[in-house]
């Protein structure tokens, strides 16, 4: 009975690993580079230039700019520039301005004039496109949150498949062909499991209004806003008295923060009608300041008389824990070395997926390893996996060519960027289709290698912004895009050569497996 | 935070060698007796030590998260680095096991 649960444990993991593990692939890849969203942005937008922060002078500035520019608008928005979003970025509502009604921009902190930076979703993108797979809402949302379950099916399933998970904790035998693709797939998985067990179980709780909406709709019925009002609590403003007041001075009420709550950084400023007696003001804490991503850690000021009206409420105990959940998640709270390790165990958990997919087929071309031709459903397994896998990376360097190649002023930039991301993700489809396995892989993981090893030194021809550049002035996210790049490309490299070198390695195999056939045998048909 | 990490790590490769297939391949001979108890006990006191003092250190919030992020971090340089550079590791782990303490006293 129990070697039968075992054995229905592995099916399991088997085949909805199979299924999914292309989009989670994807969708941990580019969750990975999420952890890197604000720098990212920044090598895509290289006009905006970081200063040193001065949270006083910049409220100055984005006041000034607002009352210059949206001073007949109802709603200012303020998102000041902390030690990863260089720009200080202000938008407001104006029904004839901007798309959907809103204008954005991006001001220099020393100048407070607008930067006209290039068109682009930057670090956005990937971010986006890890939960909503650039589908409509909110279909992609769905499916992104049934691949997290997935996943956390995938990991209690593995766990239990897994055998010797003590015995083995701490065993890596590589250069063993399908034992150590094994060995990798369960060690990477076992040593990084907490890490794994979180990040799809938050995913569950980001979205569980969706996943799990019973509660809610038994409550309150279709009228799903009323429920997030309650819980957040709402923004209401009064309506406008007509009374002309002028807005006390952003600064001033940023004093009256750091009096309440010394050392809070802030991340976002509501202006509700400005310049009228009835203006209220919210400051929102940064949300690198908590672990936990809280919501309640804002204050409301009347901004004609700059008095406190109200601050968030502190948070439930259920509500703190999901909190805690989403925090942890987007480890907005990560200082550098901590993001660092954030960036590696989401490379790990993309590498458990990789090596689940690769040791499917492997497993499955032994058996066809004298005959030509693998069998077509193989042959599909092998051609998905390929284009999921390095068709996905260069994907994601076609992306940052187009950033720095696509001119400036072109039509819909932004767009075209994105455009190149699926253009090269479907030819290297293509390029799978045409090519043998092994060929693929190693072609394509070769010009991996060079549209990342060569990207810093685009950048530098590009922008004039390359490692020279940065590292003297000390821009280290720009520099450490370009050193990133530059290590992805050198890894690939080395995958690649190993890929296009080694003709067969499967000769060996059978008479190791004979030798000892007990430790073989450990895993999943 | 390093001394702490230090100290997981060190901690973690006596929990790794307080088995006995380890133990033998990595020092090269068979344990004494009493030896494999005494690392075990040893790797987990040391986890246990390392985990108070980064809760100390940074507080509950931070602490766990950064400690488990820590020694996530450690043991798998160790898994994947053993089969490559086995005496580099346990010169690290024998050079943690002093620096790691140190680093989390002086370094408060």
């Amino acid at each position: 009975m129990k070697e039968g649960f075992r054995q229905a444990m592995a099916w399991l993991h088997t085949w909805t690993g199979l299924i999914f593990g292309w989009l989670l692939f994807a969708i941990f890849l580019t969750g990975t580079l999420s952890y890197f969203k604000e720098e990212i942005t920044h090598w895509s937008q290289p006009e905006v230039r970081s200063h040193a922060l001065d949270p006083v002078h910049s409220l100055e500035v984005a006041q000034r700019y607002l009352q210059d520019n949206a001073g007949h608008s109802g709603t200012w928005f303020i998102r000041m520039p902390n030690e990863r979003e260089a720009a200080l970025s202000v938008g407001y509502r104006d029904a004839k301005g901007g798309p959907r009604g809103f204008v954005s921009k991006n001001l220099d902190t020393q100048t407070g004039q607008p930067v006209e930076a290039r068109d682009s979703r930057g670090g956005e993108f990937f971010y986006r496109f890890h939960f909503q797979l650039q589908m409509p809402y909110p279909f992609g949302r769905w499916l992104s949150t049934f691949c997290a379950f997935i996943m956390l099916l995938g990991l209690v399933t593995g766990i239990i498949t897994h055998k010797k998970i003590f015995k083995e904790f701490f065993t890596f035998r590589p250069g063993k062909g399908q034992r150590s693709w094994l060995d990798g797939h369960n060690a990477i998985g076992v040593l990084v499991l907490p890490f794994h067990l979180m990040i799809s179980y938050s995913s569950l709780v980001l979205f569980m209004y969706m996943v799990m909406p019973a509660g809610i709709m038994a409550s309150y019925g279709n009228d799903t806003d009323k429920y997030f009002n309650d819980l957040f609590g709402r923004n209401d403003a009064p309506k406008v008295a007509n009374v002309a007041t002028p807005l006390v001075p952003l600064p001033s009420l940023y004093a009256q923060v750091q009096a309440l709550q010394p050392g809070a950084r802030i991340g976002n400023i509501q202006v509700q009608n400005p310049g009228d007696s009835n203006a209220r003001v919210t400051f929102t804490q940064s949300a690198a300041d908590h672990v936990a991503y809280r919501r309640s850690a804002n204050w409301t000021f009347d901004g004609a008389s700059g008095a406190l009206l109200s601050q968030g409420k502190p948070e439930s105990g259920a509500m703190m824990t999901a909190f805690s959940f989403a925090g942890l998640h987007m480890g907005n709270f990560a200082g550098p070395w901590l993001r660092w390790l954030y960036f590696f165990f989401g490379v790990s958990g993309t590498a458990v997926i990789g090596t689940g997919l690769v040791m499917w087929l492997g497993k499955r071309q032994l058996k066809h390893a004298k005959s030509e031709r693998l069998p077509g459903e193989l042959r599909l397994v092998e051609v998905l996996n390929i284009a999921s896998m390095s068709g996905l990376l260069l994907a994601v360097a076609g992306f940052f060519w187009a950033n720095r190649l696509i001119p400036m002023g072109v039509e819909g930039r932004a767009d075209w960027e994105i455009n190149t991301f699926f253009i090269a993700w479907g030819l290297s489809l293509v390029h799978a289709v045409l090519r043998s396995g092994r060929r693929a892989w190693g072609e394509q993981l070769a010009l991996g290698a060079l549209a990342f090893a060569l990207l810093p030194l685009l950048n530098g021809l590009a922008t004039g912004q390359g490692l020279n550049h940065s590292v003297r002035v000390g821009d280290w996210a720009m520099a450490g895009f370009d050193l990133t790049a530059l290590g992805t490309g050198l890894f690939l490299a080395w995958l690649a050569g190993k890929m296009l070198r080694r003709p067969k390695p499967v000769a060996k195999r059978p008479s190791r497996a004979a030798k000892k056939p007990s430790t073989e045998t450990a895993e999943a048909s | 935070m390093l001394g702490i990490a230090l100290m997981a790590f060190a901690g973690f490769v006596a929990l790794c060698l307080a088995m006995e297939k380890h133990f033998s391949d990595l020092l090269g001979r068979k344990p004494r007796p009493g030896q494999l108890r005494l690392l075990r006990a040893a790797g987990w006191l040391l986890l246990l030590v390392s985990l108070m003092l980064g809760v100390n250190l940074r507080g509950w919030a931070h602490g766990l998260v950064e400690w488990t992020a820590v020694v996530m971090a450690g043991v798998t340089l160790w898994v994947f680095g053993l089969p490559y550079q086995p005496r580099l590791l346990l010169g690290l782990a024998a050079a943690s096991l002093v620096l790691g303490p140190l680093l989390a006293v002086f370094a408060v």
